[in-house]
């Protein structure tokens, strides 16, 4: 049986809109980077292998199910798209437990899938809550949770760790690699290479709708740590935060937001910054997410880019 | 593949019925009948304020039926007595010996006679009659083909139909079910089954209110003779013809919302064209869903063409209405035609909100 996911000669555009062009990948089990700049292709990329866009030309197989089976391919197939809308009014557990009963199965069922994916991604406190009242990075878990219920060999997720804390983040991680360890396809977009260097087996790199290049991620990794980064924090004790974080040698800079409710820091050292926030929310003060809202990472692109256009 | 379609029956039910904007289809529903009460309500406090003055100027019906156009003003009220209100309208003399009006008014109790002299000769008598159940069916066969079908329900269709999968995308929410194992002929059959399960049961529902609150102020003897009589069969075509509209044009705005992006040009196309119907040669006249649905309706409403001038009566052109068996059918196959092109265009349906 095939167990990669593939796409032969794919083309997708929008109108007279490039969506992605001459995509050819054999991407095999693992944890598998999407990146690039907005407006790249990591989307369209992802809505094509999950059928919810039909590719202009070429063929898609995701473990030897055509793109154009949906009903097969949605049985294999998890999805945490980035669109950051639900039904209305449903809860938490009523949103799962809505998106299970679609696949047919017994109410009971549904409810057992839906407590335990809820249970996996650490919302069961808030699962009786409206959706509407999360936070971001609770969205974020939920619609997390809705893209495992179902227990798929192949997970899709768009932007997976925007909005996290640091805990759930790292959590959420961990869960990408157990996935990953079970021989299932774990597939992310970002584009925050320091995000892409942490969590990847391998990377696609896109830009303009192509595929720039593929493979393994120490190849960029040198690239990414000589780039300074960029990354918000919100903190309902921002002066506190800034105070810790600029105790780091890394940290270069730490600018308290106008409105008092979060800090942006610059550092040198990604790994390190990361480390370091986790300990400082394990102290106690508390973080409400993490967002890199860094502009340079495009100068990081336009390098590496810039590089694979010569080779191309 | 049934467990999917009832579970999307069951989303699609909560969606619409709880939905914020499913309050103005509600009140769509609910209006006509609200005013057939306040008409109730009208009929029956007229009703109480006749008997009051029949009580303080008795007059039989038969001596009011007796009077004859051309008696003088002191023979009438030789005949009837005093009335209960004379008016003298103070019109202006075109001239010495211009005519003098003078209006007596009587009521039996249940009905009102108006008495119009000139001159003291009797010109003209007007009787205002009691409401009677054959007066309001025929007012309410007008409001429900001309404004329930045409408006209120169109309108509700609209609202319902079009946001199955157009509202969806607006709301970026479509995705879901397209990320369930389902087949997308099943996902637009199980929300057009679940739009019309809605708009049959709110609309069908505002029908039945407004027969329960037209027939409200009768006399419970009469309304059961009404019920023994045509009543039942009437009420039963009625909610009938609500279904079939609900059916009809809820087909064709669930494929409007699947291939238009703006709701409100296809809406105000198949409006355009159903609102022009009287007015459309014989041939066309039947390329229309008001067309059969006013067919078969059990009682023939007041044409607007009645009280046209002669020239546009010449334009408007009639057609013979069909058999009831033809415009039920035709409605069916005309539904199940646009919902089998409404099935192919789910097939190729994609997610791109981008370019909603």
């Amino acid at each position: 049986m095939d167990e990669r996911v593939s796409f032969e000669n794919v083309s997708r555009f929008y109108g007279e809109v490039l969506g992605v062009n001459r995509v050819t990948l054999s991407i095999p089990p693992g944890i598998t980077s999407l990146v690039g700049p907005n407006g790249s292709g990591k989307t369209t990329l992802m809505n094509l292998m999950t059928g919810l866009v039909r590719p202009t030309r070429g063929e898609i197989s995701v473990r030897g199910i055509s793109s154009r089976d949906p009903e097969r391919l949605c049985r294999s197939i998890g999805y945490a798209t980035q669109f950051d809308s639900f039904p209305r009014g449903l809860t938490g557990f009523e949103f799962i437990f809505s998106f299970l009963t679609l696949f047919g199965f017994p109410k009971a069922r549904c409810r057992t899938l839906a407590n335990a994916a809820i249970e996996r991604v650490r919302m069961g406190e808030a699962a009786q809550r409206k959706v509407a009242g999360y936070s971001k990075g609770m969205r974020q878990r939920i619609r997390l949770a809705q893209a495992i219920a179902h227990d798929p060999p192949v997970l899709v997720l768009d932007e997976p760790l925007n909005g996290l804390d640091p805990l759930v983040r790292s959590e959420t991680i961990a869960l990408f690699r157990e996935y990953a360890a079970q021989g299932r396809h774990v597939i992310v977009s970002s584009h925050v290479l320091h995000e892409v260097d942490q969590i990847s087996d391998q990377v696609i790199l896109l830009s303009n709708g192509y595929v720039v290049a593929e493979g393994q991620i120490q190849g960029v990794r040198g690239e990414i740590q000589e780039q300074p980064m960029q990354v918000w924090i919100r903190s309902s004790r921002p002066a506190a935060l800034a105070s810790k974080l600029f105790e780091q040698d890394h940290v270069v800079e730490a600018r308290l937001a106008a409105d008092g409710g979060g800090v942006l820091i610059k550092t040198r050292d990604a790994d390190r910054f990361y480390r370091s926030l986790n300990h400082i929310a394990l102290s106690g003060i508390d973080i409400e997410g993490v967002t890199p809202a860094d502009d340079n990472v495009n100068s990081v692109y336009e390098y590496l880019i810039g590089g694979g256009e010569e080779g191309r | 593949m049934i467990g999917s379609m009832i579970a999307v029956i069951q989303l699609e039910l909560k969606k619409t019925f709880f939905a914020r904007r499913s309050l103005w289809i509600y009140l769509l529903a609910i209006a006509p009948a609200f005013l057939y009460l306040v008409h109730a309500v009208d009929v029956t406090h007229d009703h109480e304020h006749r008997q009051a003055l029949a009580a303080a100027h008795p007059v039989s019906s038969e001596a009011l039926r007796s009077i004859a156009v051309g008696a003088s003003l002191e023979d009438v009220t030789a005949k009837l007595g005093e009335p209960y209100a004379n008016v003298k309208p103070n019109f202006r003399r075109r001239g010495r010996g211009g005519p003098q009006f003078e209006v007596n008014n009587y009521t039996d109790g249940e009905n009102d006679f108006t008495f119009v002299f000139v001159d003291g000769v009797l010109q003209r008598i007007n009787e205002q009659d009691r409401c009677n159940i054959q007066k309001d069916s025929e007012i309410f066969a007008t409001v429900f083909q001309f404004f329930y079908l045409r408006l209120a329900v169109f309108f509700g269709c609209v609202g319902i139909f079009m946001n199955l999968f157009r509202g969806e995308m607006l709301d970026k929410s479509l995705h879901f079910y397209l990320l369930s194992p389902m087949r997308r002929e099943v996902l637009m059959a199980g929300k057009f089954l679940a739009g019309l399960i809605a708009a049959v049961l709110i609309f069908a529902t505002g029908t039945a209110l407004q027969l329960a609150a037209l027939s409200w102020h009768f006399e419970p003897g009469a309304v059961s003779e009404y019920l023994r009589g045509p009543g039942w069969g009437q009420i039963m075509t009625y909610l009938g013809v609500t279904a079939l509209a609900c059916l009809g044009y809820g087909s064709i705005f669930l494929a409007a919302g699947l291939r238009f992006r703006n709701p409100i040009l296809p809406g105000a196309a198949v409006l355009l064209w159903e609102a022009a119907n009287p007015f459309l040669p014989a041939a066309l006249k039947k390329v229309s869903i008001i067309f059969y649905l006013q067919s078969l309706c059990p009682v023939v409403a007041s044409s607007p063409g009645r009280n046209l001038s002669l020239l546009l009566r010449l334009l408007l052109s009639s057609a013979e209405p069909p058999a009831a068996w033809v415009a039920i059918t035709g409605l069916l196959v005309v539904s199940m035609g646009v919902l089998v092109i409404a099935a192919f265009r789910a097939r190729k349906l994609e997610i791109n909100y981008g370019t909603e």
